[in-house]
């Protein structure tokens, strides 16, 4: 009706010739409104306000300044702290990646059952929860546990290994909490790679190793850069297993926010330290992807 | 475009019936109804199954029970700012006194509770009231290691190699560390001596940890040896761990542990309602039986099964004047941190 009437109407309101819509159309970005609100209330004004409160040089809040910055970066503990943060998220990362990239091939080759099976496997884990896995793995790395048995009883060593409260243990049970991260992207772009393009390698004389270097990686990199930014985000700040696998001695960045602001209730240090792990991850992220966009240009 | 339409009406229809529909909400609470935080694993367990039923015969009053470590209680409402997530804390002296110096409780009338008199005096002040006592002592393995004699054997073979090191987080964490500080040479307030012998043992001991990990590792024969209180003792030899408590030659450590209510609270008056039923000769009696194994502070209670005879007995122990420690401990923990990372 509307349009009827604006179309009779329209034009000798509005001295133009044609159709006129009732109403105005809305702008796109209207649309993403309500969840940027939710954003924004929810997850930049805490943000905000936790630098604001890192930009204070007492527990009490009452005195603004960069004290509890310069404390911070100028205590050498404490920059070692964040070196060892990023090592052990860049770590984790190359080693999901080694182990994740056999599977991904496996299931590009695979026919569409074995696919579903594996994908199934690759999911199970995220079935249950990063602490059930965790205290799973204090079981199989325990001095009498399953990990060192095999050890021992294969001949490979004679006493208990210990893994448990090493930096070892904390890399081998991170890596298999965090890879089904690393997988899922990487399977799904491993699933849209045209197969003829292997084929026109192999058929162009290319070896298999060539063919996998040359053309499977390349193609799969989106994947690996998706998967390698989730690895890396989810064990820096993964502070249940680095704590509980990792022990006392291996002091992690969110080992640090939790005991600032916990058990010292120093606030202002706890939230400076949050913003180095946020920036930690962070500049990860972005360096991963000026990385795969860098790959991809050479290859 | 065709569908429905979105204008003005339907955004503001749809914004208002959402933020209606959370006026609906709302915890549902019964008249008279609170949440206390208590410790996690004993202390929550054996509150959930003897004080709480009782308080509900004599008062009426449902409570929840919101699990957490003493420094985490107070640090949730700190954090409140006035508006506390629960009615009432547990915690141990180290705690308590943050919790004074920050103003976080609501004053405390001694004389609102009914068993106020069956407690030793001193325990109830106007902060909060003491509802249990705890001892530390060096806890071990009997079927792996010789009962221990002293602080200094922990650094001596066969107990080095099989040593759990805990930092000053908890309470009984600072005051073993304390006491091997002095036997060490150092004092309440010095604990040089104590840092430079553990340099050197860092290289030998079986786990450093968190306090919470302890029984943990305990459990899973990880350590041996290591130092905590008997409700830790009796929660893990409960669960069929080897483990029993060695008092060291210079004294078991005792210190009390306090309910408090806190500021802002909604629900005082079951607060008080609650503290008095754990206080109860019924509750403290039954607290007192495996697996709790809690010592209690009501004086007719007489006290049974446990490692001392008579309250008394507890002042022969080591306690500690925590307005001294407390100041040092933010300085402590870090240097422990700096100290034991590899």
């Amino acid at each position: 009706m509307h349009a009827e009437l604006s179309k009779r109407v329209g034009p000798k309101l509005l001295g133009m010739g044609g159709y006129r819509p009732a109403m105005p159309a809305a702008p796109h970005w209207l649309l993403a409104s309500p969840l940027a609100l939710a954003y924004g209330l929810f997850f930049a004004a805490p943000l905000l306000l936790l630098a604001w409160i890192s930009l204070h040089e007492d527990a009490e809040l009452t005195r603004m300044g960069f004290a509890t910055w310069a404390k911070f970066l100028g205590d050498p503990f404490y920059v070692g702290v964040v070196i060892k943060t990023l090592k052990l998220g860049i770590i984790t990362v190359i080693a999901a990646s080694v182990l994740s990239y056999p599977v991904a091939l496996v299931y590009y080759t695979a026919g569409p059952r074995v696919r579903r099976i594996l994908l199934f496997v690759v999911l199970l884990p995220l079935l249950t929860s990063v602490v059930v896995r965790t205290f799973a793995w204090i079981a199989l790395l325990s001095r009498e546990g399953v990990a060192n048995t095999l050890l021992q009883s294969s001949g490979l060593t004679t006493a208990p290994v210990p893994l448990l409260q090493t930096e070892l243990g904390l890399v081998i049970a991170l890596m298999q909490i965090e890879m089904p991260l690393m997988l899922l992207p990487l399977l799904a772009v491993m699933q849209r790679i045209d197969p003829r393009l292997v084929e026109a390698s192999r058929a162009l004389g290319a070896s298999k190793w060539r063919t996998l270097a040359k053309v499977l990686i390349p193609l799969s990199l989106p994947g690996w850069v998706a998967g390698a930014t989730l690895v890396f985000a989810s064990s820096t700040t993964a502070f249940i297993s680095q704590s509980v696998i990792g022990g006392g001695r291996l002091v992690y960045l969110p080992t640090v926010i939790w005991q600032q602001a916990m058990v010292l209730y120093d606030w202002p240090f706890a939230a400076v330290a949050s913003m180095m792990l946020l920036a930690c991850v962070l500049g990860g992220v972005v360096l991963l992807g000026l990385l795969g966009r860098w790959i991809s240009r050479e290859a | 475009m065709t569908g429905p339409a979105i204008d003005r009406r339907t955004v503001l229809a749809g914004g208002a019936a959402l933020a209606g529909s959370s006026l609906l909400g709302g915890p549902a609470r019964a008249a008279g109804s609170m949440t206390a935080a208590i410790y996690p694993g004993t202390w929550d367990e054996a509150y959930r199954r003897i004080v709480a039923p009782i308080l509900k015969a004599k008062h009426g009053v449902d409570i929840g029970f919101e699990p957490l470590f003493a420094v985490d209680q107070l640090a949730k409402v700190a954090a409140a700012r006035g508006v506390s997530p629960f009615d009432a804390l547990v915690l141990d002296p180290g705690p308590r006194a943050a919790g004074i110096e920050r103003g976080l409780f609501a004053p405390f009338d001694p004389s609102k509770l009914t068993n106020a008199d069956k407690i030793p005096p001193g325990y109830a002040d106007k902060y909060g009231a003491a509802v249990n006592a705890q001892i530390v002592g060096i806890v071990y393995n009997p079927k792996k290691l010789p009962k221990p004699k002293s602080w200094l054997d922990l650094f001596e073979e066969p107990y080095v190699s099989r040593l759990g090191l805990t930092g000053f987080q908890t309470t009984f964490g600072t005051v073993s560390l304390i006491e091997m500080a002095k036997k060490l040479g150092g004092s309440d307030t010095d604990m040089e001596p104590l840092f430079a012998a553990m340099k050197k043992i860092l290289p030998k001991v079986a786990a450093v940890t968190s306090p919470a990990a302890l029984p943990g590792l305990f459990q899973q024969g990880q350590i041996d040896v290591s130092y905590t209180n008997t409700n830790n003792v009796a929660s893990l030899q409960a669960r069929g761990v080897d483990i029993d408590i060695a008092f060291p030659d210079s004294g078991a450590i005792t210190f009390i542990t306090t309910l408090h209510i806190a500021k802002g609270a909604e629900n005082v008056a079951a607060a008080y309602q609650y503290i008095d039923a754990a206080l109860s000769a019924e509750a403290q009696a039954a607290l007192m039986k495996p697996p709790a194994n809690m010592i209690p502070v009501n004086k007719s209670v007489k006290l049974e099964g446990l490692s001392i005879a008579s309250l008394d007995e507890l002042s022969k122990f080591v306690s500690h004047d925590w307005s001294k420690i407390n100041p040092q401990r933010a300085a402590w923990i870090e240097r422990f941190n700096k100290e034991v990372t590899k």
